[in-house]
């Protein structure tokens, strides 16, 4: 990706940016003061709807409409920074924090000042113990410095800011459980409305924005909405972080602008580097778990707003891809996928939560070797009436439970199949029954598929 | 008033509810879990999703949304359309009934609440006869949450109902939620285990057998209670309960529903607060003293026996020498036709209300709440009729005259036959100044459920029957007058008091407390229209 010079990534590898002089010195911090000096709240708000910055969490929604969802009348107004970053496989808010913990900070102080927000909390990941400790000094020093606390740069605007650690949920990724976790409640998310712009935090209107989309701020103030326009594919502006983990020579974070193809990724001299090992492809999780499965024969799948929706995935996710080599076994990455959504769902809606774990038991069924081709419809029956319609449920995880499971059985049939195939006769029904001797003399085991009326919800 | 559309009916509902509640009051039978009229929403179930039509967000016209919306969650608003009979919501109902049973043990034939449970009845006309699950299911555990109260984890269906109730109604918070998914469970904290006034709720509530009440655990199968509408004893708020029995033998108390009274809720002292009908020596037979014998009297001879007894006191001494001390634990009735048997024969005996006691002191719920705030009241005052037997004395109009003035007058000569009602489930009932006037007394009438100091004075001992074995009417601290019926026949040979006094007082046949409240109420205005409250909606729970 020649002629592309990084914007988020560009402090990476410059000693000493962690803190706040040499920051400083390499430009940081410019931005906050060019909004907070010569711009009022609502031009920032106008400025990012044009840049048109969508939210990088995953969800994709534009960041400046969501802004603008905010109460004329407000009074007190939180920002959270949805720093949870529990997506499977993503790894990109850590990489930039650990190396320029500045830029987010200053992101931070741009959009709370243009929300009219009071106080930030930034959500933290429970796991992020070391960068907990990096942000928080670097947290130190920009108060010490007067771009937190009352009265900042002379302008009367006052913003205090919070670290808070989570607890080690995936839903509390999701924005309303993050607020309740915040909040000091089990991280439930909440049933909309009211949505969190008119009560969210205490009550409080509030504003949930992921941490790479508030490093794009700076940016886009000091260079202008039309620069950030220019970059990317319509309707998916800006750069964007995508991490590669998996069997690949060279695994890690890397900028670029959106619209990146998934082969570019894995194979450019710039990014991944190819497969390491001389392995090939065999399938990839292209943007965090929940957005669902390419095959080999998807790699040209443009990684931004739009393209990912022609390979029926649920969307961009975070850009966070999984490799998976020729020498794996889908069995396994189903029967993985599915146990993570079993561990996580929050257990509210009946459908995930009794769902996921049934889902669950049959792919880790499947992976020890005692599947049925049964299994595979039953799999992809639940995962139809448990997400794939949005709404159905409180939040979005069980759609987010849905694709991935679904693709993975849809996309790998063939080779599922043929793995069932190859397992000894009437070892299933073996298995089964050395577990639960009362299916012995249940119908289940002779049924096939599900009866015809059993199928599911319509869309 | 908004008028909504479900299946094409045009339903009137009452403002401010939600499109479930007013379906369930148009009689539909929407299944659900989480949602109670009683508790805030939580959406969590996802049974009760319907087909609705929403404004498009460009055109504004109303379209039906292609994913169903969870009815308890969406506000009625006039011209809404609703789909409730659709292949759709029955494909969502079916598939979420299955998702039910994933992990449910399907122990109904060891589980009280068969017969009774909501996912029993769901399952049945919402879900599908064969599961499909054939791997291991997870097994939650079993716990013992309080004194009065279990846990099966492995039935619940985590509406969290349970939870919401502590939070919000007792305000005592000990019921929580932990872990996550299919392994979530409902616990209490360590050391805190639930026991609050108002616990025994959450049984109710319950719309699965995962929490039982110890005392009714495996006493009874549900199929053969049968349920009698009464009203509690406990204290003068006057909640409606339910009175479940069968064979004359009483198993539970339950809540029944009495919008601005005691809504879906009764305490524990009202509910396991009735032991005392069991009690081995209760008076069950008319028992008159002859020569210092007490002796069995047959029920037939005893109004004529009565009748010359005080008689014979009033030719001796006048009329005034007659008094009576009426209970607030009879109901207006009784009291009514005491009343006005005593005044038939001696016109200027004075009736007094006997004794109020006072327990503990008023508890208001949610604990903490801010005056006006509550949601539940248990008060001080443990009778259910004193305003009744007070209403009763003054509608008889005569001399009325308090307690300590009777006693004085008793101790003093001038009263010479006292007639005393006790029923008073009381150790400390009755107290030495009334046993000290009676032992001047010709004539001691006492009506009474326990043998006691003043039992043993009487000249005439009747029994006196547990309310649950009476029918009639209480009057509540605000003055409302709830009817409540028989549950159960009192023991063997005892009658209900209603029925002796009716024949007592002259007349033939059955004592039916309607047909006395209509004659009661020429003296007291009202008295024939007793509040009834509204029944609950069919598919409510």
């Amino acid at each position: 990706m020649s002629g592309f010079e990084p914007v988020l990534l560009r402090n990476v590898g410059v000693e000493g940016v962690r803190t706040l002089k040499v920051s400083e010195s390499r430009g940081g911090w410019a931005a906050a003061r060019k909004a907070l000096t010569t711009m009022t709240p609502d031009e920032i708000v106008e400025e990012v709807r044009r840049s048109g910055l969508r939210g990088r969490g995953g969800a994709g929604f534009p960041t400046g409409v969501k802004w603008s969802f905010l109460p004329k009348d407000r009074k007190h107004t939180v920002l959270c920074v949805n720093f949870d970053e529990s997506e499977p496989g993503t790894f990109n808010n850590r990489y930039l924090a650990e190396h320029d913990p500045h830029l987010v900070l200053e992101g931070i102080l741009i959009a709370a000042y243009a929300t009219r927000a009071d106080l930030a909390y930034i959500y933290l990941r429970a796991e992020y113990h070391e960068l907990f400790h990096i942000l928080q000094r670097a947290l130190d020093e920009a108060y010490a410095a007067g771009w937190f606390g009352a009265d900042i740069l002379g302008t009367g605007y006052r913003l205090e800011c919070h670290i808070h650690r989570g607890a080690g949920a995936y839903v509390c990724g999701e924005e309303t459980g993050l607020i309740e976790s915040l909040e000091g409640k089990r991280g439930w998310p909440r049933i909309k409305p009211p949505y969190p712009a008119v009560r969210g935090a205490f009550g409080r209107p509030t504003v949930v924005n992921n941490v790479e989309t508030l490093a794009c701020l700076p940016a886009i103030i000091e260079r202008g909405a039309e620069w950030f326009a220019s970059i990317g594919t319509p309707g998916s502006t800006g750069p964007k972080l995508y991490t590669v983990s998996g069997p690949v020579n060279r695994p890690g974070c890397f900028e670029a602008p959106l619209g990146l193809t998934v082969r570019e990724l894995i194979e450019g001299d710039d990014f991944a580097g190819g497969m390491a090992g001389g392995r090939k492809v065999k399938a990839v999780i292209p943007g965090g778990l929940s957005v669902g499965i390419l095959t080999a024969d998807e790699l040209d799948c443009r990684l931004d707003f739009t393209d990912v929706l022609n390979y029926g995935l649920l969307g961009l996710g975070t850009a966070g891809a999984i490799v998976i080599g020729d020498d794996a076994d889908m069995r396994k990455v189903l029967a993985n996928t599915a146990r993570f959504y079993a561990h996580e769902s929050c257990g509210q809606c009946t459908h995930c939560r009794e769902g996921t774990g049934w889902m669950a038991r049959i792919a880790e069924r499947i992976a020890a070797g005692a599947g049925r081709i049964a299994d595979l419809d039953l799999i992809v029956e639940l995962c139809g009436r448990m997400g794939m319609m949005s709404g159905m449920s409180i939040c979005g995880l069980p759609d987010g439970a849905a694709y991935p499971i679904r693709l993975i059985v849809e996309k790998f049939r063939g080779e599922l199949e043929e793995a069932i195939g190859r397992q000894p006769p009437g070892y299933t029904e073996r298995y089964i029954r050395d577990r639960i001797p009362s299916v012995y003399a249940l119908p289940v085991l002779q049924a096939g598929a599900a009866p015809a009326r059993e199928r599911a919800v319509p869309a | 008033m908004a008028t909504i559309i479900i299946d094409g009916r045009e339903i009137r509902c009452r403002d401010g509810i939600n499109v479930l509640q007013a379906a369930l009051e148009a009689g539909f039978d929407v299944p659900h879990y989480c949602y109670h009229p009683g508790l805030s929403v939580v959406a969590s179930c996802r049974l009760c999703l319907m087909e609705m039509k929403m404004p498009d967000p460009r055109t504004n016209e109303p379209q039906w949304s292609p994913r169903l919306v969870p009815s308890c969650q969406t506000p009625v608003r006039d011209g809404l359309e609703v789909r409730f009979d659709s292949e759709k919501v029955r494909a969502n109902q079916r598939s979420v009934m299955e998702y039910y049973l994933v992990n449910h043990p399907l122990d109904c034939p060891v589980c009280d609440k068969a017969g009774e449970c909501y996912l029993q009845d769901y399952s049945y006309r919402f879900g599908q006869a064969a599961s499909r699950v054939v791997d291991p299911k997870h097994k939650n555990p079993k716990k013992d949450i309080g004194p009065r109260t279990l846990l099966y984890q492995d039935r619940c269906v985590l509406c969290s109902r349970c939870v919401r109730f502590t939070q919000e109604v007792s305000g005592t918070s000990e019921l929580c939620l932990v872990d996550r998914g299919h392994r979530a469970e409902i616990d209490v904290f360590p050391g805190r285990p639930l026991d609050n006034p108002l616990q025994g709720n959450v049984v109710d509530i319950c719309p699965v057998g995962s929490l039982l009440d110890k005392s009714f655990l495996f006493k009874q199968r549900v199929w053969y209670l049968r349920t009698a509408a009464s009203i509690c004893r406990g204290c003068s708020t006057g909640c409606a309960i339910r009175v479940d029995h069968h064979e004359d033998r009483v198993y539970r108390l339950r809540p029944r529903w009495n919008p601005g009274v005691n809504d879906w809720w009764i305490c524990d002292r009202g509910r396991f607060g009735w032991d005392f009908i069991r009690a081995p020596d209760r008076i069950v037979s008319p028992q008159i003293c002859r020569g210092g014998e007490a002796g069995r009297v047959d029920w037939s001879s005893l109004p004529t026996m009565i009748r010359l007894r005080i008689e014979q006191v009033v030719r001796r001494h006048g009329p005034t020498s007659v008094a009576a001390i009426l209970s607030p634990e009879m109901a207006c009735e009784e009291a009514w036709l005491l009343g006005t048997f005593l005044r038939g024969l001696a016109p200027g005996a004075p009736l007094a209300r006997g004794p109020v006691f006072v327990e503990g002191q008023e508890e208001r719920f949610p604990v903490g709440c801010a005056p006006g705030q509550e949601r539940f009241i248990i008060r001080p005052e443990p009778h259910p009729n004193r305003r009744g037997v007070e209403a009763v004395i003054e509608g008889l109009g005569g001399e009325s005259a308090d307690l300590e003035e009777i006693l004085g007058r008793a101790a003093g000569g001038a009263i010479r036959a006292l007639w005393v009602v006790g029923g008073y489930p009381r150790p400390d009932w009755p107290d030495q100044a009334l046993l000290a006037a009676a032992e001047k007394l010709e004539l001691l009438v006492v009506q009474d459920m326990l043998p006691g100091a003043l039992t043993r004075r009487a000249h005439i001992l009747l029994p006196f029957c547990a309310w649950l074995e009476r029918e009639g009417t209480f009057m509540n601290h605000a003055g409302l007058l709830q009817p409540f019926e028989q549950a159960v026949q009192p023991p063997e040979e005892a009658l209900p008091d209603g029925q002796y006094l009716w024949a007592l007082a002259g007349h033939a046949g059955l004592y039916r407390a309607a047909r006395v409240r209509e004659m009661m109420a020429a003296g007291l205005p009202g008295f024939d229209r007793p509040h009834v409250p509204p029944e609950e909606p069919e598919h409510a729970h």
